[in-house]
């Protein structure tokens, strides 16, 4: 143990810098949610708030009018809508990969970031989830038949369980039930702390209420222990599940550039892809503005960086695989849709794709790129766009030019479009900076037990 | 007792509220609450009708012949009548020369009966009267102008009784003379025929007979004198007979690309100056094959290929009596030379009849010039208008206009406070053909009723009834049809004895026939051959040739208002809601012209301004330009709005640019200048070609060969139509009773799109406006696709034109059925695909993974709020929601229709009993309808036929649309 314990010294920088006590790391963790903001979240708020809510007034408009305020189109009929709800499903799935699969890997260094991560899962899934809903003819409706435990009220007819839309609707409830879960399952521990390190009775009322009645015993702890290990075995085949059936959504279809048996892969490894481009985004801004250097350590993001990199790979191999099969098909849909991205009128979407998914990552070859934070951050927004118009391309390439040629058409998308992603953005921040003010952002209790290790060592040998 | 608790509530009011009292307060409170929550649709009581008329059931369609009222050429009709209410004009099997179609204008009339922009009673100088008040003043008035010039204008009636009605009119008012005239004028062909065989008549065309067919700018597919019978008679030439196969040949010169030019075997673009000079050296090379005098012409110069005029002459020749040259322009001398081609192949009486002519034009130019030129003089007292616009419709109509308040009587009968009426003193609100008695006579010897489907909606009167109260002689429109026909029809006719079994008979099947005497045989006279010769000139440096045309959804303009006929697109240019120049591309690439482009026309000191449109096929240095627009704004009618009610942030509204073209009907020559705005146009097809601009694949759903190829492997186009892509992985449906299928022959289709409006008429469709169809969100469930040969970026100059109606191809294996996540789309046990309205929530899955892309989404609540219009709704067919989905089911509600009638009358369905509106109406009958499990049904014959194949069929999607390949009489 104690050789292990050196030899990881020797051989691994600390996961924690500045030699804290345990005392230090939670008042450096709960500090953001007891002193008043920094001027930077204000603003920051102030934008995310005013974003959510232009979304909303332009939901509403979606609603009270109808889905015809949107660009679609008699050809086009899924838009920004769609191209929304893949991306954020997208990326919810770096939270849930770094919160169990990598719990089950036994990455010690995933502890400083994975309550953010999770909390970004649960955001991100929660602004997927509005969009079919929002994109649907008949809202009011559709609740009421998408969940089957209703219509036998209504008639002999069930739901269609061959289309994939269903299959979606099981996937991302399962995924956000889960995922809630398994945040608050590890939030309860650091809401007990809180809830002791607060000053005010309001305070820790509440956090003592949310906690559980969280004792601390050993039972307790050791049932969390067994409950977080159990979750993230369910968890794990969730990461993979739920872009799968969301990639059956077009690999189910016959449209050329959809029908594609590569779809759940690449998909799946899109989503790490762009999920883990969005933790960078997170973590380096909240690193940055809210004091968190001495936990999330360029280490962190120097490791990201690298799933980062893998990921793109993945992906770029995707698009070559998908590419040539097209070619190899010899189905002139089929080639006519790769060349029509690459030529046609969307050929800007295309190149800009690449640009971003392919080329951009490749600065990550360099450790000196990966340990720089505004390097990360600047490559993470080019890959957030690039993720974004990737399952743009997919779903309006695809179908603004199909089989029949005299149904083509363009797609454009109205305001009312963009005010569907502007205040998707803005639901998801504004939800992540009341999260970084009213919870711990950190996990305290896994750092401390990261910690205890590496402290253990030093009192050995002093 | 009441006492007593009156005395309780009073105690309880003095103490204040119990507690028993308070909870039942709350109770009711929020029972009250509760059920203002609980919101229904408003309530309607049904009453019985407490005398039922005989025969009639509510609910229940009653179905009635009638006659189109929608241009001169009056169609067959039959109309159909639910609970008191016209709600669908069909064709008239039994109608002889229509043979059972109807064109969209003709169809779209039914909407014109319930447009609200009518005018609802007689007005005097804009005042509303009583008619009894308008007939005594305006009686007066007549009297007191008695012995000075009264002029009644009308447009051709070919009506006997109303004629009739005018004769008595004219009869009481000797001083009055009347003026025929015709917007959509077949003067030139009328004189020609004058010079040519002292005859001002008309010959009646009978293409069925053509085995050859040469055109020279007449649309006779499209708005020529009469083409529904044109098309029917055409099509039947267009199939290639079995054996050694064999079909009509047809060549088109043209100076635009028209529905017939796109239809014929060779089309060749000429300029309007060279017409002559085309239609001569067509002559003369005739005449030399025929080895007859060579007609002295004159020069002539055409840019036509001399292979194409050779070809032209080559199978006129070889179908001596059976050949057919048109023309529709009005160059006398033009026609002149068609008559002797006609003459010289010994084609009249065989394919043009002229000893019992075509009575459906009559007009002439001359004599309504000389009106207009006395009315500018200010030499007219008075002017009564029947059913005549000429202040729109006429090239000199804005100087009549002003001449108009000048005169001192104008009188109008019309149906909406038009052009023309709006300058007259005096306005009769006329009723439409539906709401009044009638007949029509389009041919010597084919007389057609005109009945009444409803009562007048309005305080409105038929032009018949006026006349005669003008007349003196008050009588009903029904005694004095009813009475023409006892002294005038029934003693000419032998099939019945008695006068009333006769009128029955005749009011039953629509249609009467009697034998007319014919007028004396004529024959040509070369005397009207001396001095013909080309009268247009060319066009200078700058200038442009100019062609206006009637268009096929508007026609002469009439039925501007209809938005049905607004939003049908252009069958070749696919443009709906607005006119525009066609350019061809090489002009509009010289002037710097994109579509969409605002462009002026110039002539003389007239000009008109509309966005430019760019049409391959049309000549260089013409232009063209519809007529039938410049009547609305975007404000005048609703449904180019459709959705602003219901805003809830401003909706694009797109501005209607149009332009009256008549006053540049007789103009040759135009400048144009290139505006700056540009105001892209409502296409309801953005993509021209069949192969895709990058690799140049021809994409199969359109497939067509030559009739040379088809004789060598009569197998369908080229590829096995077979389907060979596995069986899927769901069971297979079986469809143990009926299995509904439809044929299309692509060699019948004309496109002519009165499918499109049967469609609409019978299944609710909303129109959705002018901004709608620019974002491709038209509505329509069958649609008329439209493809040139070549591709976006290897487009030739002159390409074939190809047509195919599109609908709802209800896949066996559909695509659409498996993705939708509320099962809201499912197959029935009869082959039809079928959409579930109530359980639809819009996800629009369906839509995306059709490949046919033939499925509309209720992107918004179209406007329903005109109520007058909504009396057009069918009640078998509900009126769908906004976000959901809607397409094509067969007309279910009338297979089902027929279903019931044969159980109940315990015996099988016919085969062609169940028609879907798109077959019904259809002009050729390329569309054929019926149970492929029947196998001696026609629908399952054609499934095996040697054209057969099925669109997409590689898909695996298993459609029941059976296309017929289309076969050009082209060499190969």
């Amino acid at each position: 143990m104690t050789t292990a314990t050196a030899s990881s010294e020797i051989l691994r920088p600390p996961l924690v810098e500045g030699g804290k006590t345990y005392g230090q790391i939670t008042d450096d963790i709960c500090a953001p949610m007891e002193k008043r903001p920094p001027l930077g979240w204000f603003v920051a708020f102030t934008v995310a708030g005013l974003a959510l809510l232009w979304g909303v007034i332009m939901v509403t408009d979606l609603i009270w009018t109808g889905v015809g305020t949107w660009g679609l189109n008699k050809t086009v009929s899924w838009g920004f809508a769609i191209t929304d709800f893949v991306f954020w499903v997208g990326i919810g799935h770096a939270g849930t990969l770094i919160s169990a699969i990598l719990l089950l890997f036994r990455q010690k260094w995933r502890t400083a970031i994975n309550r953010s991560a999770e909390a970004m899962t649960i955001f991100a899934v929660m602004c997927a989830g509005l969009n079919p809903l929002l994109h649907m003819g008949r809202i009011w409706r559709g609740l009421y038949w998408l969940f089957p435990y209703y219509p036998n009220t209504m008639g002999p007819l069930f739901v269609n369980f061959r289309s994939p839309l269903l299959w979606d609707v099981f996937a991302v409830s399962t995924y956000l039930t889960i995922s809630l879960l398994f945040w608050y399952m590890g939030l309860l521990p650091d809401l007990a702390t809180a809830a002791a390190h607060a000053k005010g009775a309001i305070r820790r009322f509440i956090f003592r209420t949310l906690s559980l009645g969280w004792s601390g015993s050993a039972r307790t702890w050791r049932n969390h222990e067994k409950a977080s290990l159990l979750l993230a075995g369910l968890a794990t085949p969730l990461v993979l599940s739920v872009h799968t059936v969301v990639s059956m959504d077009f690999a189910c279809a016959i449209v050329p550039g959809w029908h594609s048996t590569i779809f759940p892969p690449f998909f799946v490894a899109g989503a790490i892809f762009s999920g883990f481009a969005m933790v960078l985004t997170l973590l380096t801004l909240s690193r940055e503005f809210l004091g968190f250097k001495d936990y999330i350590t360029l280490k962190h993001i120097d490791a990201m960086a690298k799933v980062t990199l893998l990921t793109s790979m993945i992906v770029s191999m995707a698009y070559l695989t998908e590419t040539l099969i097209g070619w190899y098909s010899a189905n002139t849909f089929e080639r006519f849709y790769f060349i029509n991205a690459a030529t046609g009128p969307y050929r800007y979407c295309y190149w800009t794709q690449m640009l971003c998914n392919v080329v951009a990552p490749q600065f990550f070859w360099f450790k000196k790129f990966r340990r720089s934070p505004v390097v990360a951050f600047i490559i993470s927004i080019f890959i957030n766009i690039g993720m974004w118009l990737e399952r743009f391309n997919i779903i309006v390439i695809g179908l603004h030019r199909d089989f029949l040629t005299s149904s083509w058409t363009m797609y454009h998308p109205t305001y009312v479009d963009w005010g569907l992603l502007i205040g998707l953005f803005g639901l998801f921040f504004t939800c992540f900076l009341l999260f970084s003010r009213s919870l711990p952002m950190i996990a305290m209790s896994e750092i401390k037990h990261v910690l205890s290790s590496e402290k253990h060592g030093e009192k050995q040998h002093a | 007792m009441s006492s007593l608790k009156e005395k309780k509530i009073e105690t309880a009011l003095k103490t204040g509220l119990t507690r028993g009292d308070f909870l039942k307060t709350m109770g009711v409170g929020l029972a009250a609450l509760g059920g203002a929550c609980d919101w229904r649709w408003p309530h309607a009581k049904a009453v019985p009708e407490i005398d039922r008329p005989e025969g009639v059931t509510p609910g229940v369609a009653r179905w009635q012949a009638s006659t189109c009222g929608g241009c001169s050429a009056s169609c067959g009709a039959l109309v159909k009548i639910r609970d008191g209410r016209p709600i669908k004009m069909e064709g008239l099997k039994k109608h002889p020369l229509s043979q059972g179609g109807l064109c969209a204008r003709g169809q779209a009339t039914l909407l014109d009966l319930y447009d609200s922009g009518r005018l609802k009673d007689p007005l005097i100088n804009g005042k509303k009267v009583s008619w009894a008040d308008w007939d005594k003043t305006l009686s007066a008035k007549i009297k007191s102008l008695s012995g000075k010039a009264v002029r009644l204008v009308t447009q051709t009636l070919p009506n006997p009784s109303l004629n009739a009605a005018i004769a008595e009119f004219l009869n009481a008012h000797p001083s009055v003379k009347h003026i025929v005239y015709d917007p959509i004028s077949s003067s030139s062909i009328l004189d020609a025929h004058q010079k040519t065989h002292g005859k001002r008549v008309l010959p009646h065309y009978q293409f069925s007979k053509a085995k050859a067919i040469v055109g020279f700018d007449a649309d006779f597919l499209g708005t020529w004198i009469s083409p529904v019978e044109f098309a029917s008679d055409w099509a039947k030439g267009r199939v290639p007979t079995s054996g050694s196969p064999k079909m009509s040949r047809h060549i088109h010169f043209e100076p635009r690309v028209s529905l017939t030019g796109s239809n014929a075997d060779l089309r060749v673009p000429i300029k309007p100056s060279e017409e002559y000079s085309t239609v001569a050296s067509v002559a003369i090379r005739l005449a030399r094959i025929l080895g007859t005098a060579v007609p002295h012409v004159g020069e002539v110069s055409t840019t036509a290929s001399s292979e194409s005029l050779d070809q032209a002459a080559q199978i006129l020749a070889e179908h001596k009596k059976e050949s057919l040259v048109v023309s529709g322009s009005s160059d006398l001398s033009v026609q002149i030379l068609v008559n002797w081609m006609n003459s010289v192949l010994g084609n009249y009486g065989s394919t043009l009849d002229i000893q019992k002519p075509s009575l459906v034009r009559s007009g002439s130019e001359t004599a309504m010039d000389e009106f207009v030129k006395e009315a500018v003089a200010g030499k007219i007292a008075g002017v009564i208008f029947i059913e005549a616009n000429p202040v729109y419709d006429h090239p000199l109509g804005e100087k009549l206009a002003k001449a108009l308040s000048k005169i001192d009587l104008t009188v109008s009968l019309a149906n909406r406070l038009d052009e023309t009426a709006s300058h007259a003193s005096f306005v009769a609100a006329d009723s439409h053909p539906l709401e009044s008695w009638g007949d029509a006579e389009p041919v010597p010897g084919v007389i057609t009723i005109v009945q009444p489907a409803i009562r007048p909606l309005f305080n409105s009167r038929p032009a018949m009834e006026t006349l005669l109260a003008l007349a003196g002689k008050t009588q009903s429109a029904y005694d004095f049809v009813r009475g023409y026909w006892k002294s005038h029809v029934f003693p000419k006719q032998k099939s019945s004895h008695n006068f009333d079994h006769f009128w029955d008979e005749s009011l039953e099947s629509g249609v009467a026939s009697y034998e007319a005497p014919s007028l004396p045989h004529s024959s040509f006279s070369s005397v009207a051959l001396a001095g013909i010769k080309n009268s247009r000139s060319k066009a200078k440096e700058g200038e442009f040739e100019f062609v206006s045309y009637a268009p096929i959804n508007l026609y002469d303009g009439h039925q501007a208002f209809n938005p049905w006929l607004e939003e049908l697109p252009d069958p070749v240019t696919r443009v709906s809601w607005e006119n525009y120049v066609q350019f061809s591309p090489t002009d509009a690439k010289r002037l710097g012209i994109i579509e969409g482009r605002m462009v002026r026309v110039t002539s003389g000191k007239q000009s008109f301004e509309i966005p430019a449109q760019i049409q391959l096929g049309m000549p260089e240095g013409v232009v063209a330009a519809a007529l039938g627009y410049g009547r609305i704004t975007a404000d005048d009618i609703a449904a180019n709005y459709p959705i602003t009610k219901i805003k809830f942030f401003p909706i694009e509204i797109a501005k209607l640019h149009t332009a009256n073209v008549y006053p540049f009907l007789n103009s040759s020559l135009v400048s144009i200048a290139a505006g700056e705005e540009i105001h892209p146009l409502a296409k309801i097809q953005s993509y021209d070609f069949q192969r895709d601009p990058y690799l140049q694949d021809k994409r199969h759903a359109l497939r067509e060969e030559t009739l040379e190829e088809y004789a060598k492997n009569a197998s369908g186009g080229g590829t096995s139509s077979g389907s060979n892509s596995g069986d899927g992985l769901w069971d297979k449906h079986e469809y143990p009773g009926h299995k509904w299928a439809m044929s299309v022959d692509l060699n019948r289709c004309s496109g002519c799109a009165a499918c499109v409006i049967a469609c609409q008429a019978e299944n609710n469709i909303p129109t959705v406006g002018k901004s709608e169809v620019r974002k491709s969100r038209d509505m329509y469930w069958i649609r008329i696709d439209r493809y040139y040969s070549g591709s976006e970026t290897n487009a030739p100059e002159n390409p074939t034109v190809a047509f195919q109606p599109m609908t709802c191809q209800q896949c066996d294996n559909a695509p659409c059925e498996t993705v939708c996540p509320v099962a809201a789309t499912t197959h029935s046990s009869e082959g039809i695909n079928m959409q579930t309205y109530n359980r639809c929530v819009g996800t629009r899955y369906c839509e995306n993974n059709c490949p046919y892309k033939v499925r509309r989404f209720n992107w918004f609540d179209y406007d329903r709020d005109d109520a007058v219009q909504d009396l057009v709704l069918n009640p078998d067919v509900t009126v769908r929601q906004r976000g959901v989905m809607e397409k094509c089911n067969f007309c279910y509600q009338r297979i089902r229709d027929v279903e019931i009638t044969s159980q109940i009358e315990n015996r099988k369905i016919h085969d062609g009993e169940v028609q879907p509106a798109c077959v019904q109406s259809c002009p050729t009958q390329a569309l054929v309808f019926g149970d492929i499990n029947d196998s001696n049904s026609q629908v399952a014959s054609k499934a095996v036929s040697t054209r057969v194949y099925r669109a997409l069929d590689d898909l695996g999607v298993k459609p029941s649309i059976y296309y017929q390949t289309k076969v050009r009489n082209v060499k190969s």
